[in-house]
Formats: C-alpha cells, structure tokens, sequence
C-alpha cells in the first residue's frame, strides 16, 4: 500500500484509505467545546442561574407553525437591519428545562427522573429505550430520540449551541435566524427560523432533513442552504453534501451522493451525468449548489444544466459563474426563486 | 462579529477559511482582545481552540482536555497584552497549552491515581483511545501535527498557519508521524519518496519558529 502524502496534507486531495479510517475514529475526540465566558477582570463568567426562567412550557407540534410564522418574520426582517435588541431578547440562561418523554435519560452520571434542567457543559444521553426533550431557552424545543448523546455548549441570550455527538435530535425553532446552533462532528446546523431533524452516526457522518424554513450547513468554508422538504447528507471528510429534494428519485439520490463522495473518478463522473440528464425544474436548488462542488469541464456541465432550468440572469456573465464570482452566483440563486443570497449574509452578521 | 464564510463558495484546498488570516488581521484582533473586545475573543477561540486541543489532547485524559483547553483561553485573554508580536501567536499559544498540560499532569500526580480514559464501551471509541495511546507515544512534534490532522481535521496549510511551523516542517513531521503510525499498527507502507534531506527525529521541536 502506498501512502497518500497528498491528502495528509490536503484533506480535499483523493483520499487514503487508512487515514480516511484514522480520521473517521479519532475525529470522535475532537472538542465541541466553546469559547469560555470571561468577565470584564479576565475570570470566567458564572452562569447566571438565579434569574426567573421566563421560558414557555413544552408547545409540541404547535411550533412547527410558530417557526413557519417566524420565517414570515424573518422575510420581513431580511429587510431591516439587525436592531440592538431583537426578538427573542429575553434574559440570559445557563441551563434548559429537560424532560423525560421516555425511559430514563442521563444528564452526566444522574438519571433524569420526570423533569429536570440541563447546564452549560453537561450532556444528555439516551438508551435504547429513552427519549427526551428540552426546552431551546424561550425560542423553541428539541427533541431527543433514542441512543442519543447530545451537549449543551452555550445558551444566552440570541445565542444557543447544541453539540450532537451521535444520535438523533428533532428541533422546532421560533426565533430569527442564527439564534440555535448544532455542532456535530462533520457539520455545523444553523437554524434560519425552521424545523428540522439531525441524525449523526457512530462514525461521524449524518444526515439533515428540514421540514419547515431553512437550515445552514457549514463545516470548513463549505456550506448548504437546505430548504423546507430538502436533505443534506454530510460526512467528516468531506463535510456537508449537496442537498437535495425528498421528493427525488432514490437513483438521483444515489448518483449525487456518488458525485459527493465517489472516489472513482470514472462513477463519479457517470453520476454527474447522471444527476444533469435527470434533474428537474425544482432540482435547480441541487445544481447551484454542485457548481462550486466540481471543476473544470464538470463544472461547465453543470452550468449549463442549471440554465437549462433556470435561465442564467442577463446581467451576469458565464465566466464569472464558472469561476466562482459570488456576486454571479448570488444573482442567478436569486433567480431560483426561493429566497434571495442576500438574506443569508445577514444571519451570519451579529444580532446584538 | 461572526465569521464571515463567503456563501457558496468551496474554498480551494488548503485555503484558510477564516477572517483573521494574514498578519495584519492576526494583529488587529489581537490588539482588539487585549482591550477586552470579546467578540475578537471568540474569534480568535475559533481560531486556534483546534490547535489547543490538539496539543491537550496528545498529553492529559481526554476527560480534562475541554476543561484545560477554556484555561488555556482565559490565560490567553490575560495576558496577551504581554505578547509583542502577533505573528507569534500560535506558537505562544501552543507553549501556553504545553506548559497547562504540564502542570496538569503534576497536579495529577500529586494528587490521587485516576483511570485512564474510558471509551465507555463504545467499540469505535474504544479504538479510536487505542489508536489515541499510540499517537502519544509518537515523538512531540509527529505528535502534535497528527492530531492536528487526524482529530481536528485541519489542512497541512492551516497547520503551518496556526502553529507557526513553517509548511515544509509540517509536512514532513505529518510523513514521518504517519510513517511511524503506519508502522506501531501494522499497516504496510510503501515510502518511495523522502520529503526533506534525511534527519532523525521530528523537524523542530520545542519552540516554533516564526
């Protein structure tokens, strides 16, 4: 076996077998850990636990309407800029309401009898025969399914960060975007006003479906904005994959799946085409996000397969697209139809 | 602020993916967390907590490494008034994280025996903290920069940029690390090629340079 020199150095390179497999099991002691909070004389901040909890009590499936109102929210207040205090203001918590829905979850070493609070640091894990759920501040709630491991890492106010290391969680958000935060261990999920589930399996790689608003997928400088109905497969090596609609055929799935991840430059190829030949007007959303996803002549296919969907905007050039121009690729995602780029920015700008 | 990824964009291989690249952009955040500018801070925590991790992690229980890694960023935040220049940062930084495990494992000591890590008994985890006690038998430097690699996941560019190495150190403390990795697990490795004129031992360990 000869070793890789290329991808030790360049984990985008093609991948080594044996350090691809190193990398799946020591990535699993990488920190979630966050910033500690400091006080103005330099010492860590304590956590404000005596301030009343001002958070609502378990609201069940009525958030999924709350979060689908608060995207009507945050259309509007794409159009604002972010104002000093905004919604959601409300005083800062060190800790979350937890409750058993099933079975008998842990927080550390404790069983959770009933109900219970979660603080910063500390993780709830579930058995095989366990569920539990946790109130997301006032801005929402999460659910926790079975073998769960799952980390509070930060709660304050307009800013909440959940840590999945393996399992699966359910999240109904009521907040403006950017507020909830799921770290895993090959992706990051930042809540754009939404419900979604997030699963991460033992090895790291996990998959994100969102049923209502949108989701940001983020690790390493590539992102996906994954809509109301979509997917996104991600993995350590690679990070976030292309979304991708439920409602698509399980053979594009899996030709966009081998376009993410093939090793074979000959499958991968065949995918791609594959994938152009078979998308459909709604898959435009998929091909704008393959355009950075590949190079050279692949990339000018895709291009041209997505202005056959979607017809490229008169204003931008083919060039500028082709050579990754933000500006271009902006305009043309705006022509998709979904939401403009340009709200997307603004959630990644400070809210407070 | 938070970071700024541009949208869309896959960043070539190896490319920085943070705002604070470059020195000048090092300096000015730095300069803004010495007056106490706490968003610069987090910042600066994204950064480099890869790179603290990294060197805990490949020296104390894995139990007590997030814990020290927020110390090692509390004395960054006191006393980076005293650090002259900022491209000095990581491998300050990194000393600053040696020195906390140190002391770390002298407290250990004095104190009382403790486990070693526990996987839980998760097999993968269970092999990931077998594979992890190799890596630290390695020598200090292959050490260091595997970890960087295999658990943080960062480039070989982001490792020559955040520890202060330069990339022709990492590159081939990152072969000859893997060489010896290959070797404590039994995997074969076919080496045709030697990266840097031949040495023994790792490329410059103990202070960084830059």
């Amino acid at each position: 076996m000869t070793m890789n020199d290329d991808y030790l150095w360049d984990p985008k390179s093609t991948p080594d077998p044996d350090i691809v497999r190193l990398e799946q099991m020591l990535g699993r002691l990488r920190s979630t850990a966050s910033a500690p909070p400091i006080a103005a004389n330099g010492e860590r901040r304590t956590p404000n636990a005596g301030r009343r909890y001002l958070g609502v009590r378990f609201l069940g499936p009525a958030l999924a309407t709350a979060a689908a109102v608060m995207l009507m929210v945050g259309l509007t207040w794409k159009n604002i800029a972010p104002a000093p205090t905004s919604a959601g203001s409300s005083p800062g918590k060190a800790s979350w309401e937890v409750a058993t829905i099933i079975g008998t979850p842990r927080i550390g070493s404790n069983v959770l009898m009933g109900e219970g609070r979660i603080a910063v640091g500390q993780t709830l894990t579930t058995d095989a025969g366990s569920r539990a759920k946790m109130e997301v501040s006032d801005i929402g709630q999460v659910t926790v399914d079975e073998l769960t491991r799952v980390r509070l890492v930060e709660t304050r106010d307009g800013r909440h960060r959940l840590a999945l290391e393996r399992g699966t969680l359910h999240a109904a958000i009521a907040a403006p975007p950017g507020q909830f935060i799921v770290s895993t261990p090959s992706a990051t999920a930042t809540d754009l006003g939404c419900v979604y589930s997030l699963h991460v399996n033992d090895d790291g790689s996990g998959l994100l479906s969102v049923e209502a608003g949108w989701v940001a997928f983020e690790e390493r400088g590539r992102e996906s904005f994954v809509p109301a109905g979509a997917s996104s497969r991600t993995d350590r090596i690679r990070g976030p994959g292309t979304p991708r609609f439920d409602d698509t055929e399980q053979a594009f799935r899996d030709a966009l799946e081998d376009v993410d991840s093939a090793v074979d430059p000959v499958r991968r190829s065949a995918s791609l085409r594959f994938v152009l030949t078979h998308a459909r007007a709604r898959d435009a959303m998929t091909l704008w996000h393959l355009i950075p996803r590949v190079a050279g002549p692949d990339r000018s296919a895709v291009v041209d397969a997505l202005a056959d969907r979607v017809p490229m905007p008169p204003a931008i050039r083919r060039d500028a697209v082709l050579r990754l121009d933000t500006a271009a690729l902006d305009q043309w995602w705006d022509a998709l139809g979904l939401d403009e780029a340009n709200w997307w920015r603004k959630w990644k700008r400070p809210l407070m | 602020m938070e970071h700024v990824l541009e949208f869309g964009r896959v960043l070539p291989a190896g490319d920085p993916v943070t705002i604070t690249d470059g020195a000048a952009a090092l300096g000015a955040t730095i300069r803004a967390v010495a007056a106490g500018d706490q968003d610069a801070f987090a910042r600066l925590y994204a950064d480099y907590a890869r790179l603290v991790h990294a060197i805990l992690l490949g020296r104390i229980p894995r139990r007590d490494v997030d814990d020290l890694v927020q110390e090692v960023f509390l004395t960054v935040f006191r006393r980076i008034s005293e650090l002259r220049d900022p491209a000095a940062f990581g491998g300050w930084i990194a000393t600053i994280a040696r020195n906390r495990a140190t002391d770390h494992l002298r407290q250990m000591r004095e104190q009382v025996e403790l486990p070693a890590d526990l996987a839980g008994g998760d097999p993968i985890e269970t092999e990931a903290f077998a594979v992890l006690e190799i890596v630290r038998g390695l020598p200090e430097a292959y050490r260091d920069t595997l970890l960087m690699r295999l658990v943080e996941g960062m480039s070989g560019n982001e490792i020559a940029e955040r520890s202060g190495l330069t990339p022709a150190s990492v590159r081939v403390n990152l072969h000859r690390g893997m060489k010896l990795l290959r070797e404590k697990l039994g995997l074969e490795t076919t080496v045709g090629v030697e990266l840097a004129p031949p040495r023994n031992g790792p490329t410059k360990v103990g202070p960084y340079e830059r």
